[in-house]
This record gives C-alpha cells, structure tokens and sequence, in this order.
C-alpha cells in the first residue's frame, strides 16, 4: 500500500525536492510549486482548519485581449484598430463592439494605472456576466499580464543572451507551456506545485489520507504530483467502482472477482512498467469506497441532501460540482487542506475567434460563479476558505491572423473567493501596441517594451508570484518553505532586490 | 488500393529464426494487431522478413469507399450524414478490425498520432468522409515515403480544417493595424511532425550547449516566416456538384458534393504571401545554415522548398524514428536503436531517404526488438494502447459484426468506455505526450512511458468495466450485432475432462500475451476458471469469457514486453 503510507518525514522530502531542483536547473518554478503549496500550507494550520485550493485550467491558450478588454476611449480606440474593428468602435475582424461590453463593465475600488500612468478601465467579455458580477462584489479580482519568468525581463533582455538572461524554455508551444505554467518544468515535468504543495499538507499529517490531497477531476495533471503527494483521479460522476472485481460475481462465478482482484492490484516484481499500471489500480480500488462515502452527504438517492446550487451540464460546470460534492464530504476524506484540479478545451482559436470564444468563457464564468455560490451556500459555508484561479497555457497575440490570434505568453488570469481581495486589478495593465522599436539594436518606447511582438505579452508578473501569493494565503512560511516550493520565486521581490515585483502581489486577504 | 512491392533486407539481423509460436506471437502484436493460429503460421512459415513484404503488397479497401458503400455519402438521407461524424468511428473501427493489411493499418494508427487530425476538431460539411481521406491518405504513404506524406498531410483536407491552413490568408496592412499569417501549422509542422524543438544528435539524444542546456531548433521568427508559406490555401471545389436540400423547418440549404473532402487544398484568389521567408535561420543556433525563400515565390515552388527543408533537417530521422519505435516496440529505446533505424531513413540502402517501409521494417526486425532479453528488462516494453486492446479482441477472436455495419461509436469515455478512440485525440499533442512521465514514478530517471499519460484511477476501472461487458455480449450500438463466439476457446474448455482450462489458458497467453503471462499467473487464471462448472454450453462459454477477461485485465498482458 505504498501509496497511503508515502507521508515522507518532511525533512527528507525537502532534501529530495532540493535534488531535484538542482538538476533540473533554474527553470522550474511554477508547476513544483503547486504541489509544494499544500504540502507545506498545512504545517501552520490551526485544528479544524480546512483551506482549498482549485486550479481551472483553459487549454489551448486563452486570448487575452477578448477577455479582458479595454474599455476607456483611448484603450479601447487602440484595441480597436489593432484588431481591425469597425468604424465607431462597432465590432470587425477580431474587435468586440464596445457598446457590447458595457453590461460587463469591471468596476474596481481604484483604476489600475497603466504605463504611461493613465487610469485603465477593463469590461469582461460580454458572455462573462457572473465573473463581472463576483468582481464588482468584491468576490473576484484580476492579475493583469502574468506569465512564467525565470527572473524580472525587459524587451531588450529577452533579445539577448539566454544565459545571461534566462527565460522559460519552449515558449509559445501549448503542451510545453502547459507544464510549465503547472510545474516550472516543460513536458516531460513530474511535480507539479499543487502536488508541492500537498508534499507539506503530508508532512503535517494534516489530512487523514494522503491520497485526497490533490484531486483532479480532469485527466492526468502535472500540477497534482508532488515528490511524494499522489494526484488522484476522479470522474464528474465520482469514483469508479471496478466491477470485476467487487460484484458478487462475474460471469457466474464468484471465484473470478477474487482473482481477477488479486490480478490487478499484485505487488510488486521486477517489471517497472507492470508496477506502475498496478500501482494506480490498487489506488483505484481502496479509494473507491471512501470518495463514495463522502459523495453520500450530497447523493438524495442515498439519503443525503443534494447542493442548492444549480449547476451547468457542461463538463466543466460538472467538474466543479463534483469539486463541491468532495468538499462538502472532507471529513470523511480526512481533508484539511487540499488542491483541485479542474479544466476546459477549446481556446486553441487560430481561426474563428469571434464565433467560438463566448462559448467557452461563458462557460468558465458561470461555472466558476456557481461553484462560487455553492461554497457559499448554508450547507457548505467554506466560500472564503476556497480560492478558484485560473491558468492556461499562453495568452495569445493581440495582432489578428484574420479570424484569430496566435500564441502568445502573459495573460490575465481570475482569482475568485471570500478570501480574494476582489473588485480591483493587480499587476500592470499591459500597453495596446505590436509595433517592434526602432534602430539597430533595437530601442523600444515605454509600451513596446511589454510585449515580444505581434503584442505576445512580456509578462510583467511571473506565476511564481501568482503561485506564490495563494501558497501564504494556503499556509505556506513565504520565507522558509516558499523557495522549495517556487524555486524561481528567490529571483523576485524585495530580498532580491526587485520589490516591483513582490513576491506577495496582495490579492489574498 | 493496390499494396507495394517492396524487398525487405534482414542484413545485420541476429534474431530472425524463429523457434516458437511465441516468438512469433511477439512479432505479430508489434507489428500488428493481434496473433491468430493462421497468422502464426504464416510468420513462421515465411519468416519475418517475407512476411512483411506479404503484408506491404496486400491490396486493401479505402476508408472512403467503405462509407459509400455503407450510404454513407446520401446527401439525401433524412440522416444528414453531412453533419455527421458518427460514420467516420464506425469506418476507422471497421479499418481496423477488418482490413486484409493490419501492418498498414498498425502503422497508420501510429502515424495517425503522430500527424495528428482530430474528428473532434474538424467543424465542417462532410466531416466523416473528411476523416476518411486523411485516414486513407495516412495508409496510402504508411509504407511509401515520408516526403509524400508529409506533402499529402500538410494539404489535406481535414489538416487544413484542424490546423487552419484553409483559409489562411498573407499578410496585410502595417503598423498598428497589420494582419499576420496563422501561424498554427507553421508551428505545429515544425515542432510535432518533422523537426521538434530541441535540436538532436543522430541517436535521438538531445544535443547540449556549453552550459548544459538543450538548444532551440527554431525561435519564433521561424514560425512567423513559415507561416507565409502557408497562406493561401482553401478548399478546391472544381468538382463540386452541389444539392440543395430541403430543411426540417422550413428552408433550403445547398450542400457540396464530397469531392471537396479528398482533394488536396489549393491556391485560391490572391492569398499567398508575397513576402520572402527564413526558414530554420532564426532561432540563433548551431544548426544547419537557414534557407531563404524569395519575396514572391509562387505557392508550389515555396511549399516545395519549405517541405525538403524539413524533411532534410538532421533532426526529423531520429525524431519521427524514435516515436515510431515508441508506438509499436518499447517506451524507452536505446539510443542506438533509433540510431540504427534513423538510418534507415536517412538513406535506405540505395540512397533514398524517407522509405517508411525499410524504416518500419528496421523498427520491427531489430536486434532490440526481437532480443527475448527484453522478455526480462524490467522497464522494456510499453503500455498497449486500449484502442489496440480491443481491436486485439476482435482480430483475435475472429469476432465479425453480423451486420456488416460496425457501429462502434466514439470509446473516448475513461469512465465507462476505453478512455481513448482512433482519430479522436483531445489535441493535435495526441492521446499522450512522447515524453510524458507518470507522476510518483518508480521509473528509473529519464525513463518516459507515454500511454500512461491515459492510466488513471478512473480509467483503469473503467476500462474493465467495459471489457467485461464487451468479452460477455460484445461490442457497439447494436445489440449482439459485433460479438465473440469464442469456438475454439469453447471447444477447449470441453476437452478432453470436463474443463480444460490449462489448456485453455495456455491458448490466450500464447494468442493475448505471446507467452509474457508468468507461471504463477496462468495458475490464478486456472484455478478461477477451473472453479466453474462446464455443464452447458453457456457454462462453456462463460468459463472462455472469464479466462479472457482475467487474461487481459493484468499488468503482464497490459505491458506489452
């Protein structure tokens, strides 16, 4: 039973995780770091403390500028003609109208500056009524242009030497990207920092079973696995119960359950490969019964009582139900901190952008607002301590290909909670501009400088920062344990000498 | 579709006897799909080298004309197969499990992930016949040449859709208002179907700069300068013979005849770029010297240019090689192994690069491969696919669908189906990553197991949930229309005692497993199905059903060694 009794003395899962970052270089930083952040959230949590923390991650690369959109008249104008809007701020090529945006309009406590220190006003995409909604409640806020980084990078740096100058490998490639944003590290990646961070919630013995530390109810994902925290898998529907091995009997005998029970999850031999594929059953078939357990508080058909909220069928809105469903039952699971992992396809828009887009951000606003309310509901009662962000492979360019966009790298992302100081912006509001300097090296104006070209976002905010402030808020020592679980994060913030890029960006109360 | 002729050379093999049916078993779950009686002997009879060319020269039936002669392209069927794909699950299913040429069709679901087009992502009329000419365009060249199917690839149809290139229009416009090129099959040509991101060494193994670090193969310049290349291109509809049909609810809609489907994307209006373009010079590195395209190259002359560029970089022989091992031998090749093959490639003996059938060929007769030491390796070998496990069933068990219809839909399900069906990965990175890594792996460092990336606590449940359904009352939408009889297996369990189950389960290790089952698992097996009672015939065929589904729900038959 190697995976329920993998609660590592935390001294030595640190050394193991140092050793790791040593070979794996200076590149790393995002995805370790998750899966670090609930492992050491835990060590400082009161009794009976329960915090979680959930990951919507929109593959594909979500574009940005159709997100979140200008909206005062200079800002917009720009947006406008770079995205080949029609006259009268209408809507054309890949622009939204502006009178479109007006329901959505983001009202923050104070307009975030941009660089050439004028006030910003931003509306969301007009199909994100909810998020609007929780921001302008002060349940929601948004962290303009973040992205991984190595080390703080101007536009003139990045042209230069990469070793001098050390960037994220593989930028701009979606699988790679991917990885990096859940684990610092491209494919390949096998830690990632939500499963970091349940590392620590283990070597607290916070939860009860291990295995509940970090739950994806999308596929396999880098961002759960942590040196010794396990990801486990479960369906919108629950766990999977395996027939064949725990009806009464299989094709008429009762005999062929109990073998093939003992087929599957055999120990260990010799064969790697062998051990690996039954290692997840055995995980399958112990865990089966408890996340039933647990799902029964919230199941009418067996007496529990179903959530008052009403979500969506599609599957992300369904993802997250589920993610409720298991909060909901935490006790039984033993929980006291723990990572989820949710996700949407789709945002892959090279072409159709305009046609495509508010499908799929509807669909992350309102299942997003939802799970929202159901946290929040009288039966539940954890909506300020459950904070739902999103992340996403790239943002893409703010030029048009026609009818789409590119890939890119910073993005704006959401974070939403009871805990999130909402109804304002952190971080820069990055420049409308895809122009790329001028002279020979390269001299770039204020608002050239934030972008790589074709407006692909040079981040002005790292994911190590992004991670790093929901970590503290997690529970995670930003001194003593931050670094082991955002390696790059010792490049940023005042003790390094960069305190225009803290490595608490404030969002979290 | 005619098959090739092809001469298969064995010099430099050492393990081309064959001295057992498991031997040979091994061979055939590689290089196909699954090991019959018949095909055993055939293997044996031929030897592995003559067989293969056997297989390369077996005519076969396209996926296109299956759907027509299925109905399938009635624009007037009240089925509106035009807005449909359920067709296309159904031809690549009965592809797989029927054609008389499995080594083509084996290596064509591995290309299929590989140049990856998803039913999931192609929104257009026709999308199954769509489907089907990428699928036949993939069999076509599957034991032809590389550079062909790289061509057939970036101008089919179904590529175009999934990757943008149809419609995708040069450069306009400056400044704040310019309008770039889509740049998605530029990127994704480059870094999944030819060259990948890391520049290699002939072995496969990425090369290191002086501090360690891998080296880029292109930088984004690249991308946007490759892009130009492939503007312009939209669907040819010179053959079109639109209908307008009648809609439920009033209204007309004209809807194109297929022919669109299968013909390659052409120059349409005044699209293509009229920029120059440096391709593979942009990324600073140590590479080969960067080709420049001319500013207004005409369409052909610069696709041809950007096409040999690729193919020719010192990349794209170990890169598509070592994928290729992946997909039919073992996750973790040795550098030597993809070297020897990427040879292969490179010249074919008679200095002609890109001969996927010596390619194929050398992937398959390799020292490596056949070694029974790798029987033993404890990390050689890999994860059957579950897409090949059930087509496994059905080839091995002569499973036929009475109908002759095959309707097996969409099994990408994990929860309740196989977690994974042909021609419809969730992206075009495929079903798993080529270096994906299990988490909390026990592997030794470096070592990758791709199909993992499908292996989750919700999966592996569901997968035997659904073959335990599948191996009892068999397969599809229709009812007992694709099901097993199992008659060998059943006249086994009747001889000579009243079970025979050892026997019995000898047969589906030799036939599932090629003898990879250890001693102390057959005798599990043969206690189970020893315990039940054989009085009638269902009795019988109950005692085949669990024999079968015990054998392919364990780790040694899943880990195909």
């Amino acid at each position: 039973m190697h995976a329920f009794d993998s609660q590592l003395p935390s001294r030595r899962a640190f050394l193991r995780r140092s050793g790791q970052l040593a070979l794996t270089g200076t590149a790393l930083p995002f995805v370790l770091n998750l899966a670090a952040i609930g492992e050491a959230a835990a060590f400082n949590a009161p009794a009976g403390d329960y915090k979680a923390l959930v990951c919507v991650f929109m593959f594909g690369g979500n574009d940005y500028a159709n997100t979140v959109i200008p909206y005062d008249d200079t800002s917009y104008n720009k947006y406008s003609t770079i995205r080949g809007g029609g006259a009268g701020q209408t809507a054309g090529g890949i622009a939204l109208a502006k009178a479109a945006l007006t329901p959505t309009l983001l009202a923050p406590t104070t307009a975030p500056l941009d660089v050439l220190n004028q006030p910003r006003q931003y509306a969301l995409h007009p199909a994100m009524t909810g998020l609007a909604g929780l921001f302008n409640a002060g349940k929601a806020a948004v962290q303009l242009n973040v992205g991984p980084l190595v080390q703080p990078l101007t536009r003139t740096q990045y042209n230069g030497s990469r070793s001098v100058y050390p960037r994220p490998p593989q930028l701009f490639s979606h699988n790679d990207q991917q990885s990096i944003w859940q684990s610092s590290s491209p494919e390949g990646s096998k830690v990632g920092w939500g499963g970091n961070i349940n590392d620590k919630v283990l070597t607290q013995s916070l939860n009860t079973n291990s295995l509940f530390t970090g739950i994806s109810v999308s596929g396999n994902a880098v961002f759960l696995s942590g040196v010794s925290a396990l990801q486990y898998q479960v369906s919108t529907g629950g766990a999977i119960k395996i027939r064949p091995a725990t009806d009464a009997s299989v094709y008429g005998s009762t005999a062929v359950p109990a073998a093939l029970k003992a087929l599957v999850s055999q120990a260990a031999g010799s064969q790697k490969l062998e051990n690996e594929y039954n290692a997840v059953t055995r995980r399958a078939l112990d865990a089966e019964l408890l996340i039933s357990n647990a799902l029964q508080q919230t199941d009418p058909a067996r007496g529990g009582t179903a959530l008052a909220t009403v979500f969506g069928t599609d599957s992300l809105s369904q993802q997250l139900k589920m993610v409720a469903r298991l909060i909901k039952g935490r006790n039984v699971l033993g929980a006291r901190r723990q990572v989820f992992f949710v996700s949407i396809g789709g945002f892959d828009l090279h072409d159709n952008l305009i046609a495509q887009h508010p499908a799929i951000l509807g669909r992350v606003s309102d299942a997003m607002t939802q799970f929202y309310e159901a946290t929040a509901e009288a039966s539940m009662g954890v909506a300020n301590q459950v904070t739902t962000f999103t992340a996403s492979d790239f943002g893409r360019t703010l030029a048009s290909n026609g009818d789409g966009s590119d890939h890119g790298w910073g993005s704006h992302h959401f974070v939403v909670g009871g805990a999130v100081k909402g109804k304002a912006f952190y971080g820069t509001p990055p420049p409308l501009n895809v122009t790329d300097g001028t002279g020979n090296p390269r001299v770039y104006t204020a608002e050239e400088q934030w972008h790589v070209g074709q407006g692909r976002l040079l981040p002005s905010t790292s994911v190590d920062q992004y991670a790093g402030t929901m970590a503290k808020w997690f529970g995670v020592d930003p001194v003593t344990e931050l670094p082991g679980i955002l390696p790059n994060i010792v490049n940023f913030g005042s003790e390094a000498g960069r305190a225009d890029y803290p490595r608490d960006l404030g969002f979290m109360l | 579709m005619a098959g090739s002729t092809v001469i298969v050379s064995t010099a430099g093999y050492s393990f081309l006897t064959i001295s057992s049916d498991e031997q040979a078993s091994r061979f055939l779950q590689q290089a196909q799909f699954a090991a019959t009686d018949a095909d055993i002997a055939s293997v044996r009879n031929l030897g592995y080298a003559r067989w293969l060319e056997a297989q390369m020269a077996t005519a076969y039936t396209t996926g296109w004309d299956w759907l027509n002669i299925q109905g399938y392209g009635d624009v007037q069927s009240a089925s509106n197969y035009y807005d449909s794909t359920a067709q296309a699950d159904y031809m690549v299913w009965n592809q797989l499990m029927t054609a008389p040429d499995p080594l083509r069709k084996r290596v064509a679901l591995a290309l299929s992930e590989f140049f990856v087009v998803s039913l999931t992502g192609v929104s257009a009329t026709w999308p199954s016949h769509i489907m089907a000419s990428y699928w036949d365009t993939l069999c076509k060249h599957a034991l032809g040449n590389y550079r062909d199917l790289l061509e057939a690839i970036t101008l089919n149809v179904g590529m175009g859709y999934y990757l943008n290139t149809k419609g995708n229009l040069k450069e306009s416009g400056s400044g704040s208002s310019a309008r770039q090129p889509d740049e998605n099959y530029a990127r994704e040509v480059m870094q999944l179907f030819t060259v990948g991101l890391d520049m290699l060494n002939p072995d496969g193994t990425p090369q290191l700069d002086g501090s360690s670090h891998r080296i880029d193969t292109y930088g984004p310049g690249d991308v946007s300068n490759l892009a130009r290349v492939f503007t312009g291109y939209d669907l040819d509809q010179s053959q079109n013979a639109p209908t307008t049909i009648a809609q439920t609810g009033g209204g007309t809609r004209v809807v194109p005849s297929t022919d669109f489907a299968r013909l390659p994307l052409k120059q349409v209006g005044n699209n293509h770029s009229t920029l120059d373009a440096t391709l593979l010079g942009n990324a600073g590195v140590t590479g080969p010297a960067g080709v420049t395209i001319a500013a207004n190259t005409p369409a052909a002359a610069a696709l041809k240019t950007a096409l040999d560029t690729l193919f020719n970089h010192p990349n794209t022989a170990p890169f598509f090689c070592k994928q290729m091992i992946q997909r039919l031998v073992t996750s973790n090749p040795s550098p030597a192994y993809v070297q020897r093959v990427a040879a292969k490639f490179i010249n074919n003996g008679a200095n002609v690069r890109g001969d996927l059938a010596q390619v194929f060929s050398a992937i398959l007769l390799d020292d490596e491969a056949r070694d029974p030491a790798g029987l033993t390796a404890p990390e050689f070998g890999k994860l059957r696919e579950p897409v090949v496990r059930l087509v496994q069933w059905v080839r091995t068990f002569g499973v036929t669908s009475t109908s002759g219809a095959w309707k097996i839909g969409d099994l990408s399900d994990p929860g309740s189906r196989l977690g994974q069906s042909p021609l419809r990965s969730p992206s075009v990175f495929n079903f798993f990553r080529p270096g994906y890594v299990p988490a909390n792996t026990a592997l030794t460092a470096g070592k990758v197991a791709p199909e993992f990336q499908l292996v989750n606590e919700s999966s592996v449940g569901g997968y035997l949930n659904y073959m335990m359904g599948v191996i009892g009352n068999g397969v599809g939408n229709t009812a007992s229309d694709i099901k097993a009889t199992y008659a060998s297996e059943v006249a086994l369990a009747t001889s000579p005692t009243a079970a025979n189950p050892s026997a019995l389960v000898q047969r589906l290790n030799l036939l599932l497993c090629a003898g990879q089952l250890s001693p102390a698992t057959v005798s599990a097996i043969t206690a189970a199905v020893g315990s039940m009672t054989s009085a009638t015939a269902d009795n019988k065929r109950n005692s085949v059903c669990a024999a079968v589904l015990l054998t392919m729900a364990g780790a040694q038959y899943l880990i195909q060694k």
